[in-house]
């Protein structure tokens, strides 16, 4: 209740209105559909009680920086710079709205501008947008979009082909956003290798677009995928998923002939957050830029001639063009994406780089330690991988992680709960903080799950 | 100034970090997957970067920085507790895959959340995982989509929306696959109860609209509209965009809504973040329940056997809705943006009434200093309300029309001089159905002084000569932006070569 500065003013401020009471400010809601009685809730509190409520409840989650963790499928545990958030949350960017008045919002505007760049060079291609909600609705809508550019001339018009093995929380958020507007999704079947079958990609080839992802969801880095473009021809988009850190060593889609890049960009600036507020990539050629969603910043000169900074491309907003807007989305997740900028800042091009071979090297040393183990083999013993990957237990992953879990250990995830053909296997995933010590523990708790037999 | 790529410092005289755990990191990695060239971000110092940050800071403008009545917007202030919060690594290191024993204070917050806000709408279950107003929209006409499916009715294909409507209202159902059925609002900015009659039939899926209107006004006929949606087999959507004005007062349920979304990015006061993030939780009547994203938080009792948890006598549980429309976001929604509107409803507990009266109380203040104190004709006669009404809720609009057609000067003008004095500009052009259209929200976290000023500030502006608003704004950092400069330039990124 301490928000309110006019508080105990209201009879004064309602008498200068000729009005007596508050209840005149709400006599024009009818009666039969006001509200008489108080809401059923608890009582306020202050400050100080609600900080103690919230170290007593967030107090009681487990949090992956206290025990040795391999949990990822898709979200990174990460080293945000001590920098980011206490910048980021200076209130002149915490507390501004979008910048549609440019004059009083140039620094949000330029730095979502150098933000565009930045993607830009990561992903090599021309254009990106100021973000979008995560990856999987970044990839649902590059696959919206990729159909719009390239529906009218296709030979399978509204036609879009998927890898079936594309984690189903994303397939899901796809399915919702395309269900809609008659689009059709082909799954393209992966090998035993756990890559892509190129043979069957190939029919693809006329279609609107081809949605992948570098390193998939298994980890597995997929040569394959780079010649892909050549397979399905140039009238059909390739769109590719990507995991953001990867690229300080893989090379760009961009220049592998990706049309649109999508992934998570939250390794860039922000903990893992419970999975929100993350940020989704969204970056294509400039043949997408009149029909992609999100916002656009463009450099432009102020009445003086200076160089300024505004929105751009407006016109396929919702705000104007309304029910024939390119995307629905308004709010996105702009101070993540700037705290993204500052994280990719202070790396630069040669941090970038020792931070993919940081989780590279992790991977590899967790990989080796693991295997090491009796009855523990990988699920797709020949395909390389960065910073995740996929093993097959004698027991129940299930069975194993809670094992793990009961020494202190996250042990991964269990890729049953994603296909249920994958019952014994496990998806370690490591990051650039994890430590030779918390392989050890990996190790031994892992080792010990499966001494325990299966039941 | 300078730009971020202007830093080009040695390679690897930046931010340090340790060096990879083996010494062949790449040793599992084929070389012809491997990047040729890195891209070209800059080389800069910690010190370096804390100073371009800080400037560019200065260079904008927020709440904390002054008076940002910006319409529709709900731009109150975001109390830092709230900040505070959601650094704990109990919120910002917790992955949203980890066991459910893993996250009972998590889960909790997101059970107490959902009562509390099916409580406040008067719905009856509510999803957090929509992590935007927009995206609430798009979740609740999926789930409205999936309901009519149900019961063999998927040839409802059309969703009527109000010409007054937010944009994303027409664009969110749009993406659903929904013909759109645009109705003209009355003279006084009300829904049009013939116009409604005329549009439904058994073509119907769903009404979108918001209440009190675009323009502040409450629609007094809206239990009407929503009997006349009902009888032709439609659902009634309610855009939560300005709960603000009625929490406590009366709920989307009373005037016979069957879903709603919030913005806790308005309402419960995440910040804006020069964009976002927000968080669009939708409610819904326990007959589109078992459509709701998944999963939802649930509770039972507490088993001997289980774990101590939050302490409270409850197990706490994710749960897929029997019939779940699956994600919209890929994970459980923004749980940051969830904790920081959780500790903001702490504040007010059963209170949050006062929050919406005071809203409207500041709201209906600035109008009436606004359209009763005008000192001379000029002023009077510069602008007329955008709609007529006794009493309005959380917002006003002025049709500056006048204005333009005695001088020349557009609602824009105004608006960017107001920026010269301090403030942030009132929405413009918007709703459209207002010409000239200035839409002032005040909120509740502004004292009086701030209001008085302010309307003495804004009709200062009105006396001034045109030329001076014409050119406004002449002491921002940089002065009017060319903005067809820009869409034809498109200088999108920085410009290396």
């Amino acid at each position: 209740m301490d928000q309110l500065p006019n508080l105990g003013r209201e009879l004064e401020m309602l008498s200068e209105m000729g009005l007596k009471s508050m209840e005149e400010l709400f006599e024009d809601i009818p009666e039969d559909v006001r509200r008489t009685d108080p809401l059923p809730l608890r009582g306020p509190q202050s400050e100080e009680g609600i900080l103690a409520d919230a170290h007593r409840l967030l107090g009681a989650n487990i949090h992956l920086d206290s025990r040795p963790s391999f949990l990822s499928a898709g979200l990174a545990r990460n080293f945000v710079p001590s920098m980011v958030p206490m910048l980021a949350t200076r209130g002149e960017f915490l507390t501004s709205y979008t910048p549609y008045q440019p004059e009083v919002s140039q620094g949000m505007l330029q730095a979502m501008w150098e933000f565009q760049t930045m993607i830009s060079e990561l992903v090599a291609l021309p254009v990106a947008n100021v973000s979008m909600y995560d990856a999987s609705t970044a990839a649902a809508e590059a696959i919206t979009c990729a159909v719009r550019v390239r529906s009218k001339r296709a030979e399978q018009p509204n036609t879009v082909y998927v890898s079936e093995k594309v984690p189903p929380h994303r397939m899901s958020v796809i399915r919702n956003y395309t269900q809609g507007v008659g689009i059709k999704l082909v799954q393209i079947p992966h090998t035993s290798a756990g890559l892509l079958d190129l043979e069957a990609a190939s029919k693809a080839k006329g279609s609107c677009a081809v949605y992948v992802e570098q390193p998939n969801a298994f980890g597995i880095i997929d040569e394959g995928l780079m010649r892909l473009r050549g397979i399905i021809g140039d009238s059909t988009s390739l769109i590719v998923g990507v995991d953001a850190v990867s690229l300080g060593v893989l090379e760009a889609p961009g220049n592998w002939g990706a049309d649109i890049v999508v992934g998570e960009g939250q390794p860039f600036g922000i903990g893992p957050t419970g999975g929100g507020p993350i940020y989704g990539i969204f970056a294509c050629t400039k043949d997408y830029l009149r029909l992609m969603p999100g916002r656009i910043v463009g450099q432009s000169k102020d009445s003086d001639g200076r160089i300024a900074y505004t929105l751009t491309l407006s016109t396929r907003e919702q705000h104007i063009r309304r029910h024939r807007a390119t995307s629905n989305i308004c709010s996105n997740e702009t101070l993540i994406a700037l705290m993204g900028a500052m994280h990719m800042a202070l790396l630069g091009p040669e941090g970038l780089e020792q931070l993919a071979m940081r989780a590279a090297a992790a991977a590899q040393q967790t990989m080796e330690t693991v295997l090491g183990i009796d009855g523990v083999e990988l699920l797709f013993p020949a395909s390389p991988i960065f910073r995740e990957f996929a093993i097959q237990l004698p027991i129940s992953s299930e069975v194993a992680l809670e094992r793990m879990d009961r020494l202190g250990v996250t042990g991964g995830f269990d890729l049953s709960r994603w296909w249920g053909t994958t019952n014994n296997a496990l998806l370690i995933g490591c990051d650039e903080r994890t430590s030779m010590y918390d392989i050890r523990k990996l190790s031994e708790s892992l080792e010990k799950a499966i001494e325990e037999g299966s039941h | 100034m300078s730009t971020l790529f202007d830093f080009n410092g040695a390679p690897s005289s930046g931010w340090s970090q340790p060096a990879p755990i083996r010494e062949d990191p790449l040793s599992g990695i084929p070389s012809s997957t491997r990047r040729a060239t890195l891209p070209r971000w800059p080389r800069a110092s910690e010190p370096e970067l804390v100073r371009h940050y800080t400037l560019l800071s200065q260079r904008n403008f927020g709440i904390d920085t002054g008076f940002y009545p910006l319409g529709s917007c709900t731009m109150k202030h975001n109390p830092r507790l709230n900040e505070r919060i959601v650094q704990m690594p109990g919120i910002d290191r917790i992955h949203p895959l980890q066991p459910d024993h893993q996250v009972q204070g998590l889960l909790s917050i997101y059970y107490e959340m959902q009562e509390m806000l099916a409580i406040c709408a008067g719905m009856d279950a509510v999803t957090l995982q929509p992590v935007a107003g927009a995206q609430g929209e798009f979740t609740a006409i999926r789930c409205i989509q999936e309901f009519h499916k149900s019961n063999d009715q998927a040839n409802r294909n059309k969703v009527i929306v109000p010409d007054s409507a937010h944009g994303t209202n027409p664009a969110s159902a749009s993406m659903c696959g929904y013909d759109i059925i645009e109705i003209p609002s009355g003279q006084d900015g009300r829904i049009d109860l013939d116009a409604l009659k005329s549009a439904v039939g058994d073509d119907t899926a769903a009404m979108m609209i918001t209440n009190p209107s675009t323009l502040g006004v409450f629609e007094k006929d809206i239990a009407e509209a929503a009997r006349i949606v009902h009888e032709a087999g439609g659902q009634m959507y309610y855009d939560g965009a300005n709960f603000n004005a009625i929490l406590g007062k009366t709920d989307p349920g009373r005037m016979g809504f069957d879903a709603v979304h919030y913005n806790l990015h308005k309402t419960f006061s995440q910040p804006h973040g020069g964009g976002g993030p927000g968080s669009g939780p939708i409610g819904v009547k326990s007959h589109l329940s078992e459509f709701l994203p998944s999963p939802l938080a649930a509770r039972r009792e507490r088993n001997e056997n289980d774990p101590l948890g939050v302490d409270d006598g409850y197990w706490y549980f994710w749960e897929e809705p029997d019939s779940t429309i699956g994600k919209v976001q890929q994970w459980n929604g923004n749980a940051g943006a969830v904790v920081r509107a959780w500790a903001f409803y702490r504040r007010y507990g059963h209170e949050l009434e006062r929050m919406s009266e005071h809203a409207v109380l500041n709201a209906n203040y600035l109008r009436h200093k606004i359209t009763k104190h005008t000192e001379n004709g000029n002023q009077a006669a510069a602008f007329t309300e955008g709609a007529p009404a006794s009493v309005v809720k959380h917002e006003f609009t002025l049709n500056m029309t006048p204005l333009k057609e005695q001088s020349g000067v557009t609602a824009k003008d105004v608006a960017k001089r107001l920026l010269d004095y301090g403030y942030m500009a009132p929405t413009l052009y918007f709703p459209q159905i207002v010409p000239e259209c200035l839409m002032f929200e005040p909120t509740e976290t502004e004292s009086k002084e701030v209001l008085d000023k302010f309307a003495i500030d804004f009709l200062e502006i009105l006396s001034e000569d045109a030329d001076t608003l014409k050119t406004a704004p002449h002491t921002t950092f940089v002065k009017r932006v060319d903005e067809v400069l820009a869409a034809r330039q498109l200088i999108l990124t920085y410009p290396f070569e």
